[in-house]
């Protein structure tokens, strides 16, 4: 018994490590500056495309704690996991070493989300129900937690005779050379939205997409880890 | 495990050793005649060298659209005018394009020239390598001539971001809101440590194998005890506690920052500038390029269309400017073979060499690149002080054999 803790400590500290690090990178993968710069936290693109990068890895792990362990904490883990790489890289590289305040840099959270989508499995014991549920309660709650810090971001100031967002006073003022500002990829108006409720169409449609996550996150644990595990296992 | 030593060693040593040293933003690294035939900088002036913290460093200049703008980068339609530095070493505080405010990009169109001014503040004590710059959106960013820019730490300014809301309050944009935004994140966090420690603290995990093997994907084990009833009530409170967080997270941004606007997004045309009169044409028959000398001979047809006499004043290209020194002294020159000064009317062919190590230096002309091309601004000056920019371009003559 003794033994078999120890194992247990050495696999969930190890783990933490990986599980970090393939979530930062799918998240940065797919929605990198959305995440990153505070100024490009808005109400149309960010909803879509942030949800949908940070529910694959979580997914991947959801299937793997539940198929092998039965444990409903595999977004959780994953979730406490990319948030602590975020906190560590966000500050240690970016803030220290390259000196951009925390207040353009602060990284999204997916906690919460992760959490009821964990609850949501536990309950209803089913991938596909949490998929569409779960994927769907995980965008309204990232939308829900991050627009909580964003709001004070989200002021309006003059600024170069225009009014503008904090966030966008400080995407401005704080120098980033190879980021040109048309780059960023942010609500710009569109005559496609419904009845002017950019935002509402947003979780929408960010929420379909994160189902679409959510099952490139089942096809990794599926057929990329658990499958040649299983396959290595019976050879033995 | 001497020679593996010995090996990094040596392999650190050499790197250390023969490394060059990095001390720009790579000015010269795109090709030569790319950067000849879409920007040109003229009059780049920077309002002091040396500031403190705090204290105001103002970037001018002129960044012309060339109409020698290659089709292979697509047309030139929106720009951005920005700083190249490393990091966040100055706020940007103020920017005029054309004396028009412009804090995002600004749509732009070739032959175009752009005034620009940008008041930069000191933030970060250091010697920095500062440029302006010109991005087009879907060619990439254009550099602009640089200058050392020292911030002292004790240069008698103190930097602070303040920055005033529209209601009045002024705050720290350093620092604004990090301790609720701080508390929020790690209060959720704290919330998925306890859950996930609830489910791994008390019992087994790597040993559950052995049990969940033997049943269906969609049990979650209850009848041999994995999951318990217990747990499922944990849970739920869980589930409940998590969404009364996010509730009460909503309330508070509600009261606290009722007014809130989405994030904007600045698109303008600058002003055009004032068009001056067209006085100077020039037709450039010929252009030499002597790579061993680093010599650039150009004949050139110059003609006075204008009412007043006009001289050739200097020839910019990229972020150079070659100045006639029968106008004016300076580090690049431009010598022509007969005068430069052409009366109304007149028409003569002149010969135009820049002899200046800078060629090689900056990369601009070189033989083994598919384009050997020099392109520019040709500026004259008439005896009323107004300028004519010509834009020319001309293909390359190199002198490949000796």
């Amino acid at each position: 018994m003794y033994l078999d803790r120890k194992w247990d400590i050495v696999f969930w500290i190890t783990a933490a490590f990986f599980v970090g690090a393939a979530a930062d990178i799918t998240r940065l993968l797919f929605a990198g500056d959305w995440d990153f710069w505070v100024d490009w936290k808005d109400r149309q693109w960010w909803p879509i495309l942030t949800p949908f990068a940070t529910i694959i890895i979580p997914s991947a792990i959801q299937y793997i704690l539940w198929a092998v362990w039965r444990l409903p904490i595999g977004a959780s883990y994953t979730a406490a996991c990319l948030f602590l790489a975020s906190w560590v890289g966000r500050v240690y590289q970016w803030q220290d070493f390259v000196n951009y305040p925390l207040t353009l840099i602060w990284p999204a959270t997916v906690v919460p989300g992760a959490i009821l989508m964990d609850f949501i499995l536990l309950r209803t014991r089913s991938f596909v129900l949490t998929s569409i549920v779960g994927a769907m309660v995980w965008t309204l709650a990232f939308w829900v937690a991050n627009y909580i810090p964003l709001a004070a971001y989200l002021q309006p100031v003059q600024f170069m005779g225009h009014v503008l967002t904090v966030a966008d006073v400080a995407g401005i003022e704080y120098l980033r050379t190879q980021t040109p500002e048309y780059l960023r990829q942010v609500e710009n108006g569109t005559l496609r939205s419904f009845l002017d409720q950019t935002q509402y169409v947003s979780l929408v449609f960010g929420s379909t997409v994160a189902v679409g996550g959510y099952w490139i996150g089942q096809a990794l644990a599926r057929f990329i880890a658990l499958w040649p595990v299983g396959r290595g296992i019976k050879r033995l | 495990m001497p020679r593996l030593a010995f090996g990094v060693a040596l392999a650190v040593l050499l790197t250390i050793t023969t490394a060059g040293e990095v001390a720009a933003h790579g000015e010269r690294a795109q090709e030569g005649f790319l950067r000849m035939e879409t920007v040109a900088f003229s009059d780049v002036s920077f309002s002091t060298s040396t500031l403190g913290p705090g204290q105001n460093l103002t970037i001018s200049g002129n960044a012309t659209i060339l109409d020698s703008w290659p089709e292979t980068l697509g047309e030139p339609k929106v720009g951005y005018v920005n700083v190249e530095a490393p990091g966040p070493v100055m706020l940007m505080k103020d920017r005029t394009v054309n004396g028009m405010s412009a804090p995002d990009a600004i749509f732009i169109s070739k032959g175009q020239t752009y005034a620009f001014s940008m008041t930069l503040v000191g933030r970060e004590a250091g010697v920095w390598h500062i440029h302006p710059t010109f991005a087009i959106q879907g060619a990439g960013t254009l550099i602009g001539p640089g200058q050392w820019i020292t911030v002292e730490s004790g240069g008698g300014g103190t930097f602070n971001n303040s920055l005033q809301l529209l209601n009045g309050q002024t705050i720290n944009l350093e620092t604004y809101n990090l301790a609720q935004l701080t508390l929020w994140h790690w209060l959720g966090f704290l919330v998925a440590l306890v859950w996930i420690l609830y489910w791994i603290i008390p019992r087994p995990t790597v040993t559950r194998l052995a049990v969940t093997s033997q049943i269906p994907l969609n049990s979650d084990g209850h009848e041999i005890g994995l999951i318990t009833r217990r747990d499922q009530r944990v849970a739920v409170w869980f589930a409940i506690g998590t969404v009364l967080l996010l509730g009460a997270g909503w309330v508070y941004q509600q009261m606290y920052f009722p007014v809130k606007i989405p994030l904007q997004v600045i698109r303008l045309t600058p002003p055009a500038g004032q068009t001056p009169p067209r006085f100077a044409e020039v037709q450039v028959q010929r252009a030499d390029y002597d790579p061993a000398r680093s010599t650039l001979s150009m004949d050139v047809r110059a003609t006075n269309s204008g009412s007043a006499a006009m001289t050739l004043a200097s020839f910019t290209t990229s972020t150079l400017t070659f100045v006639n020194p029968a106008v004016a002294p300076a580090e690049h020159m431009l010598v022509a073979d007969l005068p430069a000064t052409l009366q109304p009317n007149e028409s003569r062919l002149l010969r135009l060499t820049m002899q200046d190590v800078v060629w090689t230096e900056e990369r601009l002309i070189e033989v083994d690149k598919p384009r050997i091309d020099i392109a520019g601004l040709l500026v004259f000056k008439n005896t009323e002080d107004v300028e004519d920019r010509v834009a020319v371009r001309s293909s390359v003559t190199p002198k490949l054999f000796p």
